[in-house]
């Protein structure tokens, strides 16, 4: 038998003989970047996650891991592609303590199946990150991905308690659990948090949940030039008001926004998102309503409860939509300080203006992150060195402001000339020793993250 | 390394003046705020970054151990030198750096006491929210060694919270930064590994700060109770009504007798507990939480419930939890406080456990904790010159850990690990959990120079 056969059906033992895809005509859709895994595994249980691991390890086998596939364009080239390990079948709720305030997922379950779990019970995990429909929570939490909403309930590291998962070498670690506090042995769950699958397989999650809100409200305020939109969202910043997301787009961002907009769009919208007690939300409602209007909002429109999930959903799947009309879409993501989101984003339109690139942008304010997505149309090898040029110019110019600038989701011609994570810093090292020690075989996601790891 | 020599080779990088080696020294430096004690070679006070970097350069080329020390408040032995080796005490590098409004942060050095920088904070309008009890004196290294937490941590989460990024020197003295001042960086969340590693993965030289605008306002209330479980069961209602207040702390009988003889914070001396409650945010909506949390204490027998009217009365009332750890020590000359954490849920269940852990070995417990959290800090007092008492308190918050580690909880929840709770480790963490621990310790200091001998217990041959 070849390797391959070898692995295959070593593979078929552990999963078993369905949960196996290795037909090389089905293969192709696994593909990441272009590189076609030699197999596609979905194990059951833990266990089986582990025995894959233990396997792939001592046989130097590089395992990819996948949830629904939305991270897939995340990342650099793979340098190795030859399991892809699938976690759609551990998709368990494994504890639901909702007067505890806390939830247990396998991570394969999407975070929208969550949802609906518990909304029923007057509760919610509050993440709102892209691809609402789709997103696993193993692929939310591996790559970090958070939403309009973070300015309020925050990220990840603020909302996960526990978690379990294969280590290279096929142990089942658990660091963590479900109290709110803990401080027993290394914060191992602020490693995995964003590690994009090369320390090791996330398999379960513990979350902390919160009560849904009494109310919901979303404001969408429109500003003629840069200058008045962001005079009143840095009024809002520096206030004891609390919204719970602030946003600003830019006209191409809020002409593609599938959501129905203000009539009088203007050149920015700030978009805000309002959940708490009801006479909080109401008050926040009038206050930023009128505050608007003294840094010159052209309307001020309201977006009541029942439309207000609707519009947050079309902001976080803003790149899905986009991606729609624009396949070759280009995602940027910059993190910039708060109070240089201004300089920054007109810095942006400057460079893409003169390099006649057309790009939507959505500033999450409160958090200094922008979104830059450029809408490449028609043929996409004419336009590479143009969007190389500007991934330049943007970077050297995010780097001026203590920021770092990643490219979030692009075709592979250009991964393959841009650092797709930004500038290196001064603890990358680190990094590398840390990856070095947990990974020593290089078996998790080689090439796709930070350094080369 | 002889000593003598260690000492002239630090003076060569700080100076003579800032290199203490005398007996009353070795001894002063020697203990922490927990039960244990040590010795190191030499106390050496360094004034910058670059002078840390030297000295760690030293000690790694020299094999020694560093131990980091702001003022030695934590309570699991994180500071003490077990194995020997040189104390690096930051009280030098007291600096507050930068207040950053703009950007809602501010970057201090490890020296800077929690307390005096929130009071600068204040006069800009702005707060840090983690609120250690020692925070009069604890400082932002230890900070950050410890993931300190506080009341307020309830609502805004403990300290790895709070520090965004970090200058840190690493064991062969190179500095780096990690995190920053911006959101999201790129790469492992080295930042959230680094606190809580209790001085053993790297020293912090600089802290980024998360600040935010000070809540528009505040409601401090006091609910008394009669019975413990009545004020435990109110806990787990108001937590399972959906309601998070800012703090939610239970303070007992025996502590509220402390209290009352040193700190004169105003609570009934015939009440079995109180619950310190505060709602913090904006002003719309407040009174109709307040009352909805009323509502929920007397339905759970409270016997009063008294508001805070103005700020010297929210004060009176903090002072008197604030003051709690040190009133104690008024009824016997030491104790041992216990950090078991439960989920919130199990919290009635357990505070009855521990307390009849007490009655089984004879030894008064008192009670004063982050309730809302499930963060247990049962007291247990004793005299340390009575032997036969100190085994049994070693004996009897051994299995105050061991039942909270049963209940679904774990062995610590803001005091760390240090060299008090290394055995325990093994009640939450099987061989491998720890060897991925161990995994991350050999990758920021294989030779093992930053304090020796705490938090994860040596892998068995």
């Amino acid at each position: 038998m070849s390797n391959t056969e070898n692995m295959i059906s070593r593979l078929k033992e552990i999963v078993g003989k369905g949960h196996i895809v290795h037909d090389s005509a089905k293969l192709k859709a696994f593909a990441v970047d272009g590189k076609v895994p030699k197999a596609v595994v979905y194990p059951g249980s833990i266990d089986e996650v582990s025995q894959v691991v233990a396997y792939a390890n001592a046989q130097r086998l590089a395992i990819i891991t996948r949830g629904n596939g939305t991270k897939m364009r995340m990342g650099g080239i793979p340098k190795k592609a030859d399991i892809v390990l699938c976690t759609r079948r551990l998709n368990r709720i494994t504890d639901r303590d909702c007067e505890n305030l806390t939830l247990s997922v396998e991570s394969g379950i999407t975070l929208n199946e969550v949802q609906r779990d518990l909304g029923g019970r007057g509760y919610f995990l509050p993440l709102d990150p892209p691809f609402t429909d789709k997103a696993t929570l193993g692929g939310i939490v591996a790559a970090n991905s958070s939403g309009p909403m973070r300015l309020l309930y925050g990220t990840a590291r603020d909302l996960i308690t526990g978690i379990k998962a294969v280590f290279p070498n096929g142990d089942i670690v658990v660091s963590g659990g479900k109290t709110a506090k803990n401080v027993s042995g290394y914060d191992m769950v602020k490693l995995l948090i964003g590690s994009l699958g090369t320390l090791g397989i996330i398999c379960e999650i513990t979350f902390t949940l919160l009560p849904l809100p009494e109310k919901k409200w979303t404001l969408l305020i429109p500003f003629p030039s840069m200058d008045e939109a962001y005079g009143f969202v840095y009024d809002l910043i520096g206030s004891q008001l609390l919204p719970a997301s602030l946003n600003l787009v830019n006209a191409a961002a809020a002409n593609k926004i599938k959501h129905p907009m203000p009539s009088q769009k203007g050149n920015y919208l700030v978009a805000i998102g309002l959940e708490g007690i009801a006479e909080a939300v109401d008050r926040q409602v009038s206050d930023m309503g009128e505050r608007g209007r003294n840094h010159g909002a052209l309307d001020v429109v309201n977006v009541s409860s029942e439309q207000h999930e609707d519009f947050w959903t079309a902001i976080r799947d803003f790149a899905q939509e986009l991606a729609k009309d624009s396949p070759n879409l280009v995602s940027l993501k910059s993190n910039v300080l708060i109070s240089k989101n201004k300089e920054l984003l007109r810095s942006y339109e400057n460079i893409a203006d003169k390099l006649g690139v057309e790009c939507a942008f959505v500033n999450q304010c409160g958090n200094g992150i922008i979104y830059s997505h450029l809408l490449v149309k028609g043929d996409l090898d004419s336009k590479v060195d143009s969007l190389v040029e500007l991934i330049g110019q943007f970077t050297s110019e995010t780097s001026h402001y203590e920021g770092n600038l990643g490219v979030e989701s692009s075709p592979p011609s250009i991964k393959e000339r841009v650092n797709v994570w930004g500038i290196s810093r001064s603890d990358s090292g680190i990094m590398q020793r840390i990856k070095g020690q947990v990974d020593p075989a290089g078996i998790l996601n080689p090439g796709r993250f930070i350094g080369g790891m | 390394m002889e000593r003598g020599n260690m000492v002239e080779e630090l003076a060569q990088i700080v100076g003579m003046e800032n290199v203490l080696a005398s007996e009353m020294d070795l001894m002063l430096y020697g203990y922490d705020a927990s039960l244990y004690k040590g010795r190191p070679d030499c106390i050496v006070l360094p004034g910058s970054t670059e002078d840390v970097s030297k000295i760690v350069k030293f000690a790694h080329r020299e094999g020694i151990p560093i131990i980091a020390r702001g003022s030695g408040t934590n309570l699991s032995g994180g500071t003490i030198p077990a194995r020997g080796g040189i104390v690096i005490h930051f009280s030098k590098m007291n600096k507050i750096l930068e207040i950053d409004t703009e950007n809602q942060r501010a970057v201090v050095e490890p020296g800077v006491f929690t307390l005096v920088f929130k009071n600068e904070l204040a006069r800009y309008g702005y707060v840090y929210q983690p609120d250690p009890a020692s925070e009069k004196v604890s400082t932002f290294g230890g900070n950050f060694g410890e993931n300190s937490g506080g009341p307020h941590c309830l609502k805004y989460g403990v300290t790895t919270n709070h520090i965004l990024g970090a200058e840190v020197v690493l064991d062969d003295g190179e500095v780096i930064w990690v995190g920053g001042k911006a959101a999201d960086n790129p790469g492992y969340d080295l930042t959230g590994v680094l606190v809580g590693s209790e001085g053993t993965l790297g020293i912090a030289t600089k802290l980024i700060l998360r600040i935010m605008p000070k809540p528009e306002a505040v409601k401090t209330m006091l609910a008394v109770y009669n019975t413990l479980e009545d004020a435990s069961n109110t806990v787990s209602a108001i937590i399972a009504d959906g309601i998070i207040p800012a703090t939610l702390e239970m303070i007992d009988k025996l502590t509220i007798k402390a209290v009352e003889e040193s700190v004169h914070a105003g609570y009934p001396l015939d009440a079995e507990a109180v619950l310190l409650i505060e709602l913090d945010g904006l002003t719309d909506g407040m009174a109709r939480l307040a009352d909805r949390i009323m509502e929920i204490c007397t339905k759970n027998n409270v016997r009063e419930v008294r508001a805070a009217k103005t700020e010297a009365e929210r004060a009176q009332l903090w002072a008197g939890r604030k003051g709690a750890f040190g009133a104690i020590a008024r009824l016997r000359p030491n104790y041992l406080v216990c950090d078991g954490t439960v989920p919130r849920t199990k919290l009635p269940e357990v505070l009855n456990k521990v307390m009849e852990v007490g009655k089984k070995y004879d030894l008064p417990i008192a009670n004063v904790f982050h309730a809302g959290d499930g963060n247990l800090h049962p007291l247990i007092l004793f005299d340390e010159r009575n032997e036969e008492e100190l085994k049994k308190v070693h004996a009897a918050g051994t299995e105050i850990l061991k039942l909270c580690a049963d209940a679904g909880g774990t062995i610590s929840g803001e005091h760390g690990i240090g060299a008090e709770k290394m055995q325990e480790m093994f009640f939450v963490f099987t061989p491998r959990d720890m060897d991925a621990m161990r995994r991350v310790k050999k990758a920021f200091d294989p030779a093992g120079i930053y304090n020796p001998g705490k938090v994860i217990p040596e892998a068995e041959a």
